[in-house]
């Protein structure tokens, strides 16, 4: 028998301690796993919203820091268009509703003037895309879709009991995107009681990689009003109110969920090797040195860690998927989680395990074999 | 040269003065123990319950350390050794009342684990656990769990462990304390084979009289003291052979 042959016949043979120990590693795997996984998504697909749409700059009511309660006048577009160097402008109206099929949940509602390149690049996957003249129609995202069990050329009941006529299904880029939908610019002005108002405008120049002239074109419209904000995207995205938001609750989240797995993992490691102190002691007692002692049990760790993270990140990802297929979730989570998530799980585990191996196993082994056996 | 072969102490084991308390009871459960016991020396060490025997036995086997005085193995005194772990392992065997084998192993193997601090390889590792499980009359249960095995038979995958690296001295802490007469007999016949046949230093426990006056000598001890050592073999120590010749 090889040294390594009774290590693993140790993990092998015993086999409810080695399960029980796998099972609460994989708890506290799953955990930070499922928790990062699912912070680091939300913002992963928050801020795609905003780069999928490849524009240039943002226009909102200055010191607004939010979308859903910017307020502008929709005939700014028309100057902000005839500014040199500027391509297209494209306004939107933003807000969100409540459905009764989906509880307390709100759904994102985008209203986009029909000849806007947001709405024509829309990938639709089921029925077409809304023209200016489909009144009272909407565009489901298709877990929204999926969600709400209907189809293109379903009517469903929006904004305090509105018929509308589902004329396509389309499918995001995001998981928000797909749990959203959207309507005509004028539908959503007239729900919201603000006709000739929107949210703000999204700018894409002529020359996007001639900074000099994106800051022109930004200092020219700014001119236009003092309550006119304009943003490079990028500078949008890291400052506006709900990307900060989802941040700090990804960080949080993510920061809970390491101490708790870590204090999962640590407990069960320690646990299971605070128990095996006799067997330490006989170790010694029949000739083993301290330091093959703490080898066997490190070995040991090592080998139910990464067991531990493979059940337990097989776990997670499976739950994951799971969730946000339930309606409750509404498209509110991404079933993606990155790899970096899983090898950060991964590298926990096995640290961890190792860290909550080493201080019982080192003190077991300095023990003197008559106190270990003592132990019980 | 090599340990076997050098000039020695005459004493495999010396003790000074030695003493050993127990913080949480303040008793003395060894107190001032002065005694020698030479190689190929076949010794019983008997008394009550709580008389200090076991203590006495685990500190000859640098199991425990002493609160004061010195245990002298083969001429060194133990607090001087440097690597104790390595010394028990290559010179000492220990078997215990309750066998301590470990229970997700087979007999072949667990004879076996204390080898790993040897410098046998994996083939040689396991010649030598079947070698031994045969001296003990177990080859034909080399490949059973411990508890599909009798105690006798437990007992004696423990001596045959105790062996595995060739030690020079057997300490036994009630090695039959366990066991019915007849798998205790079997048990200290292999003691006095062992003793016989491969001069072996033999230092065990017991509480059966019977058993203990087969030993060439037996100490008694009550309170932590030694209360008598004596012969009960007329003739004379013999010179003892090197452990495990031919």
């Amino acid at each position: 028998m090889r040294f390594h042959t009774f290590v693993l016949k140790n993990v092998l043979r015993r086999r409810v301690r080695s399960s029980l120990t796998v099972v609460g590693m994989a708890v506290a795997v799953g955990a930070v796993v499922a928790l990062v996984g699912i912070s680091r998504g939300f913002e992963r697909s928050f801020l795609a919203i905003y780069q999928r749409q490849k524009v240039d700059l943002i226009i909102q009511q200055r010191g607004v820091k939010q979308k859903l309660t910017s307020v502008l006048d929709a005939k700014l577009g028309d100057q902000i268009a005839k500014v040199q160097g500027v391509k297209t402008v494209n306004s939107g109206l933003v807000d969100f509703t409540s459905m009764d099929e989906l509880g307390p949940v709100g759904v994102l509602v985008q209203g986009w003037e029909a000849n806007s390149p947001l709405m024509t690049e829309l990938n639709i996957v089921a029925g077409r895309h809304l023209d200016a003249s489909d009144k009272n129609s909407v565009l489901l995202g298709e877990r929204l879709a999926t969600s709400l069990e209907k189809k293109a050329g379903d009517t469903i009941n929006i904004f305090d009991n509105e018929t509308y006529t589902i004329r396509g299904v389309f499918k995001g880029t995001t998981v928000y995107e797909n749990g959203s939908m959207v309507v005509l610019i004028s539908d959503l002005q007239r729900f919201m009681g603000r006709p000739d108002q929107v949210s703000g405008f999204t700018v894409v120049v002529d020359r996007p990689d001639d900074k000099a002239e994106i800051e022109r074109i930004r200092h020219e419209i700014e001119a236009f009003g003092k309550n006119l904000e304009v943003t490079p995207t990028t500078e949008f995205v890291n400052s506006t109110t709900e990307i900060l938001f989802i941040r700090a609750m990804a960080w949080l989240t993510s920061a809970i969920a390491l101490v708790i797995g870590t204090v999962g993992m640590l407990n069960t490691m320690v646990m299971s090797v605070f128990e095996r102190t006799r067997e330490i002691g006989i170790l010694r007692a029949i000739g083993w040195g301290r330091w093959r002692v703490v080898r066997m049990i490190l070995m040991e760790s090592i080998l139910l860690s990464i067991v531990g993270g493979i059940v337990g990140t097989a776990g997670a990802v499976l739950l994951i998927h799971i969730l946000s297929n339930q309606p409750a979730a509404s498209g509110m989570i991404d079933s993606y989680v990155a790899p970096g998530v899983i090898a950060q799980g991964f590298i926990i585990a096995l640290c961890v395990g190792l860290l909550g191996a080493a201080y019982p196993a080192y003190r077991g082994a300095q023990l003197l074999p008559t106190e270990a056996l003592r132990h019980e | 040269m090599n340990r076997h072969d050098r000039d020695r102490d005459p004493f495999l084991f010396r003790t000074e003065q030695l003493c050993k308390l127990y913080p949480d009871g303040q008793v003395h459960a060894v107190e001032d123990v002065n005694i020698s016991i030479r190689r190929g020396e076949y010794v019983a060490i008997m008394g009550p319950s709580g008389s200090g025997k076991s203590t006495l036995l685990n500190l000859l086997g640098a199991l425990d350390r002493p609160t004061s005085g010195d245990v002298y193995f083969d001429g060194e005194p133990l607090s001087r050794v440097k690597n104790v772990d390595r010394m028990r392992s290559q010179t000492l065997g220990f078997v215990f009342q309750s066998f301590y084998l470990l229970p997700i192993l087979t007999a072949i193997e667990n004879v076996q684990v204390p080898m790993f601090e040897g410098p046998l390889s994996t083939s040689a590792r396991i010649a030598r656990a079947k070698e031994l499980l045969d001296l003990v009359g177990l080859s034909h249960r080399i490949n059973h769990m411990p508890q599909k095995l009798s105690v006798g038979e437990r007992q004696r995958v423990a001596i045959a462990r105790s062996l595995a690296n060739e030690p020079i001295a057997l300490l036994a802490d009630e090695p039959t304390g366990n066991l019915d007469s007849v798998a205790a007999e079997g048990i200290f016949e292999l003691f006095a084979h062992l003793h016989r046949k491969q001069g072996m230093t033999i230092v065990l426990i017991t509480h059966d009289e019977e058993f203990g006056h087969r030993a060439q000598r037996t100490i008694r001890m009550q309170d932590g003291h030694i209360k008598s050592d004596m012969f009960t073999e007329r003739k004379k120590i013999r010179t003892p052979l090197p452990p495990f010749a031919v």
